[in-house]
């Protein structure tokens, strides 16, 4: 296995998806075409993302729609496109002098009528792009308000696990007066509330492991508020080993797969 | 209408490798400039289109036009259509996920759009034409089985397929928005979709 495969093999998922950025996908790609494995591997991923159109609520769109798109392409073909007909040749008939006057006459209305239509234009454009922007902000409010009700449904589950355990962390020397409290059940997950944590340096982030006897787990990212306080949703592994301990260490931004950096918190579970 | 019922289950089996040879003379039709055939395939297939595009853009104008472009595109591009690489309605349906999550991301770098109202959509719109009821069965059969598979799958691995797939994010933005390291985001993404195709071959021998 080159090195690159192993970089990249991770990826299949995202491109069956067509979820990669245009450099990364330009690397798959380029790797697809020489790696059998890779590419035996996109096919069967690729056989469950085409299923998925098939999951969304089936609409019918409306009637009209079929006849423009037969017309529209049908238009379109260099098949079907109509020999050009030269059509002002046989009106010869008129002196030069009158369909130039006659130009003038229907320029002149035509200018008229163009500024006035230019006018409505401008003005329901105006009125468009009012609407379009209200409306962008309530769109951001409700991914918003399904995000918020998301976590407090999960963690309103946490609460109420019939094995819930809760382990109180401390703050240790690098963070004094950090404290925090997490809520883990094996089936649900776990709810973690932070305060008085210190702010992030640039390029970092906090995350929080669940210490197993085996090794720490990591069970996600962790970005206070400007106070140092949050309180985050996370979903853990339900064939974990006994949890021995939480802790938060400080790490390069993304997230590491085992904890390098310093510990902030860290606490054992207690009985609730 | 027993006797139909039936016919109409035992046909289920068949049905799919059915209608894409159905398909596939529909597109050699529309490769000889056949209008005919792109008619025959907007029937078959022109809802699916829709409703994949109004899943994505939340806008029913926007919707129209992203499925004029896939059939405009599908008359222009027959000939290059490679069976070895899909049906014709996966063929279609990437063409119209492509047009859709385009336009979503320029709509973002523009800042515009609407309130996406998911769960009233079905409501507001009653069939223009009534599908044949046996294809109309297939179809309705096969999006519950996908929706009953996806919402079987853990939260983060189903969040991880949709937000790639419907909203068109990356990795990167994934792992963002859950809060997950990007490794994570990787491995519950190829889980899910692993198990989506398991639940899809199991029903579908």
């Amino acid at each position: 296995m080159t090195p690159a495969h192993d970089d990249l093999k991770h990826d299949a998922a995202a491109y069956a998806l067509g979820g990669l950025e245009p450099g990364e996908r330009a690397a798959f790609e380029g790797h697809l075409a020489g790696c059998a494995e890779c590419a035996a591997d996109v096919r069967e991923l690729q056989k469950a993302a085409a299923g998925l159109p098939h999951a969304v609520p089936q609409v019918s769109p409306p009637p009209s729609l079929r006849a423009r798109i037969l017309g529209g392409a049908v238009a379109t073909t260099p098949r079907a496109a109509p020999a050009p007909v030269p059509m002002l040749r046989e009106r010869r008939a008129l002196p030069p002098w009158l369909s130039v006057a006659a130009m003038l006459v229907v320029g002149a209305g035509a200018l008229v009528y163009a500024q006035r239509m230019q006018a409505r234009v401008s003005n329901l454009e105006a009125q468009l792009l009012d609407a379009r922007a209200r409306a962008a902000a309530a769109d951001r409010l409700t991914a918003e308000a399904r995000t918020v009700a998301f976590r407090a449904q999960a963690a309103m589950g946490v609460f109420a696990a019939p094995d819930v355990a809760r382990i109180d962390l401390a703050g240790q020397p690098v963070a004094v007066s950090a404290r925090a409290r997490a809520l883990w059940s094996r089936q649900r997950g776990m709810v973690f509330t932070v305060a008085n944590l210190p702010p992030l340096p640039s390029g970092r982030v906090y995350q929080v492991w669940v210490v197993t006897a085996q090794a720490p787990v990591s069970a996600g990212l962790l970005t206070p508020d400007a106070s140092g306080g949050g309180s985050v949703y996370y979903e853990t592994p339900v064939d974990i080993a006994p949890p021995t301990a939480v802790a938060v260490t400080l790490e390069p931004a993304g997230g590491v797969p085992a904890p390098t950096g310093a510990m902030y918190l860290v606490g054992k579970p207690s009985p609730l | 209408m027993v006797i139909w019922l039936c016919a109409a289950v035992v046909g289920f089996s068949g049905r799919p490798s059915e209608s894409q040879a159905e398909d596939r003379g529909s597109l050699r039709r529309v490769a000889d400039g056949d209008s005919s055939g792109l008619g025959a395939l907007y029937d078959r297939h022109g809802r699916a289109v829709y409703s994949l595009a109004l899943r994505i853009l939340g806008d029913e104008s926007d919707a129209e036009e992203v499925t004029q472009d896939v059939f405009a595109q599908a008359w222009r591009r027959a000939a290059q259509y490679d069976e070895s690489r899909g049906t014709v309605v996966a063929w279609l349906l990437v063409m119209a996920r492509t047009r859709a999550i385009d336009r979503l991301r320029a709509r973002k770098v523009r800042p515009e759009g609407r309130v996406r109202d998911d769960d009233g959509l079905t409501l507001q719109q009653l069939p223009a034409t009534a599908p044949d009821a046996a294809s109309e069965m297939l179809a309705l059969e096969r999006g519950q089985r996908v929706r009953h598979a996806l919402g079987s799958l853990p939260f983060l691995q189903r969040m991880a397929i949709e937000l790639a797939y419907f909203e068109g994010l990356s990795q990167r933005e994934i792992a963002e928005r859950l809060e997950q390291p990007l490794g994570t985001v990787k491995t519950r993404m190829r889980l899910g979709l692993l198990k989506l195709r398991d639940a899809l071959l199991e029903a579908q021998p």
